[in-house]
């Protein structure tokens, strides 16, 4: 099973305001995709996406954001930690054209994953987004990597200029669908079903086989508008306690999906199905919260 | 689902003796379907109180040889939106849904009582026996026959639904207070409680794995304590008893029934044997009737009451 270990902080690597990497020599076997719980037994137990993993180590990046990463900002290399996993469901392996649309502090989880999709052979176009220049991520470890990389940040202090999801329209739907989206937004990115993506005609647009996204749920959503009718996963992110499916903290109506174990990647038929994406989470008492 | 699975309880027609316990898959309405989807009989919501509450920290949980501790702490969203979750899931499936709640006292599990009433819930189980909020609640009702006669007998007189008592385990003379539940008119009994609570430690770092220090036992290793107890309570009552405690498999399921249990309660082995795990041992009972020649549920027989 997946045995709690207590590890040493191997590395620690500062990568913008608030955010670092720490690195683990551990022979996790995760997939991309994945990720670990990881406590200091000093309250609270929380779960990771997986930034990177090769055969005998692993990282996990994590933004300061309460009281349990401030204290994992305090610890120094050596110092113990205790994890779980890798859990959850991992990512297709496409050896195709992907396209992957990260945004924000979920982006690191696509570095391990671009890693396994250029040994397996595919064209990927990574659109790295933040909102702004100091928060965008991996900018120089996504460029090592020679794939197509589109940076961009909502303010355009850094790249492109605008979010994730415009740059994804620029790349999926041609000029003249794109006005034709402006002219009717209420048929864009909230639709469920994205009727209005259906039928559009795709001229003078990349053409991809596959199309994944890490990011905030809003983006997400905004982007299932956008796709049409290419296969897509998406990596969900939903209050976690037990991370073994019994306690169902997690589970995502209406279908009862647990994202510990059937996620946290879900493909675009389970997705579609979905009534609460981009509507409500719940918090740790199990308390619908609205986006 | 097979025939042969049907039984009743308390006036109910249900499809499967397999019941998914208070506690487990259960925060919304699409986990209590899940469970359904997957062949249990009964479904039972966590245990609600009359406020939210977040739980305790993690870790929450921790992994053993013989099973797990847990403790979730309680966690919840609360009696008014806990029962909108019940009564979602009651407009989606006509499986009988068991609305746990928990307080520490009379007047709370009143408050609590008046809110199931006007729920879609078909029955109404009484946590007298969280064994993880020591720090919180102090010894737990259950431990008390007095407590549980006066809490039950108190419900009793405004529930609109059966009443069922989920009693500890963690007590000296079991008999005694399920006699008590019995006689304050409770409708059913459920038992078993987690085990303990225990606790265990990791050695690098030499602190307690859960952040609470100690929480409940469950899984395989609790499964002969369960037995003995509901063995024990079987013959000197009269009110049905859903069994519970480290049951994996078929075979585990009749051997409740064999020691009086009418139902059958299916948690922890969600872990081991996967969602699917209620189908899993409706078919391993369904074998287990062909293999030793018995018809249906009702003709599993009791184990013949021994002096202990």
């Amino acid at each position: 099973m997946n045995k709690r270990i207590t590890l040493k902080i191997a590395k620690i690597k500062d990568e913008i305001k608030d955010i670092k990497t720490f690195s683990f020599k551990y022979k996790l076997n995760a997939k991309p995709g994945q990720f670990i719980m990881l406590t200091d037994f000093e309250g609270g137990e929380k779960p990771f996406s997986i930034s990177d993993c090769t055969k005998d180590e692993f990282s996990i990046t994590i933004k300061k954001i309460g009281e349990f990463t401030s204290r994992l900002f305090q610890k120094d290399v050596g110092d113990l930690v205790s994890i779980r996993g890798a859990f959850g469901s991992s990512f297709f392996i496409s050896n195709g054209k992907v396209l992957l649309v990260g945004g924000g502090y979920a982006v690191p989880t696509f570095y391990f994953f671009s890693k396994i999709l250029l040994e397996s052979g595919a064209n990927i176009t990574l659109i790295n987004g933040a909102r702004t220049k100091d928060e965008l991520l991996f900018v120089e470890k996504f460029g090592k990597l020679g794939i197509n990389l589109i940076n961009t940040t909502d303010d355009g202090t850094f790249g492109e200029k605008g979010t994730s999801v415009d740059i994804a329209r620029k790349l999926l739907v041609s000029k003249l669908q794109q006005n034709q989206l402006v002219s009717k937004p209420q048929l864009g990115d909230n639709s469920r079903f994205h009727p209005a993506t259906a039928g559009w005609k795709r001229e003078n647009v990349d053409k991809f086989d596959f199309i994944y996204a890490s990011g905030p749920e809003m983006m997400m959503k905004a982007l299932q508008g956008v796709i049409g009718e290419i296969e897509y996963e998406f990596l969900f992110e939903r209050y976690m306690k037990c991370a073994i499916g019994i306690c169902g903290s997690c589970t995502v109506d209406p279908l009862g999906i647990r994202l510990c174990v059937e996620g946290p990647v879900l493909p675009k038929k389970i997705v579609e199905q979905l009534t609460e994406f981009g509507k409500y989470h719940r918090d740790a008492s199990g308390k619908r919260i609205l986006y | 689902m097979h025939n042969r699975l049907k039984t009743k309880f308390l006036g109910f027609e249900v499809r499967s003796p397999l019941v998914l316990p208070a506690g487990i898959m259960d925060m919304s309405f699409s986990a209590l379907s899940i469970s359904t989807e997957n062949g249990a009989g009964i479904v039972t919501s966590k245990s609600l109180t009359l406020e939210p509450r977040t739980g305790h920290k993690g870790p929450v949980v921790a992994e053993f040889e013989g099973g797990f501790l847990n403790c979730m702490g309680l966690c919840n969203p609360g009696i008014v939106d806990g029962l909108a979750e019940i009564n979602e899931f009651k407009e989606r499936s006509d499986t009988p849904v068991i609305v746990s709640v928990f307080a520490t006292n009379v007047n709370d599990f009143l408050k609590l009582t008046e809110f199931v009433n006007t729920s879609k819930g078909d029955f109404l189980e009484l946590n007298l026996s969280c064994p993880n909020v020591f720090d919180e609640f102090g010894i737990p009702l259950a431990a008390s026959k007095d407590e549980v006669h006066k809490i039950i007998k108190a419900v009793k007189k405004i529930s609109e639904l059966p009443v069922i008592a989920k009693l500890s385990p963690n007590v000296y003379d079991i008999v005694s207070i399920a006699k008590a539940a019995e006689s304050a008119g409770a409708d059913a009994l459920c038992m078993i409680n987690t085990v303990g609570p225990g606790m265990l430690i990791d050695t690098k770092m030499v602190k307690p794995v859960l952040f609470n220090k100690l929480g409940g036992l469950s899984g395989p290793c609790i499964k002969p304590i369960a037995l003995k107890l509901i063995y024990q309570t079987y013959s000197d009552v009269n009110i049905p008893i859903i069994g519970m405690g480290g049951v994996k498999c078929g075979e585990d399921a009749i051997e409740m029934m064999m020691a009086g249990a009418s139902i059958v309660g299916v948690g922890t082995a969600i872990y081991y044997r996967g969602i699917e795990v209620f189908n899993k041992i409706n078919n391993e009972i369904i074998e287990f009737m062909d293999e030793n020649g018995y018809e249906n549920l009702q003709e599993i027989p009791k184990l013949e009451k021994l002096l202990m």
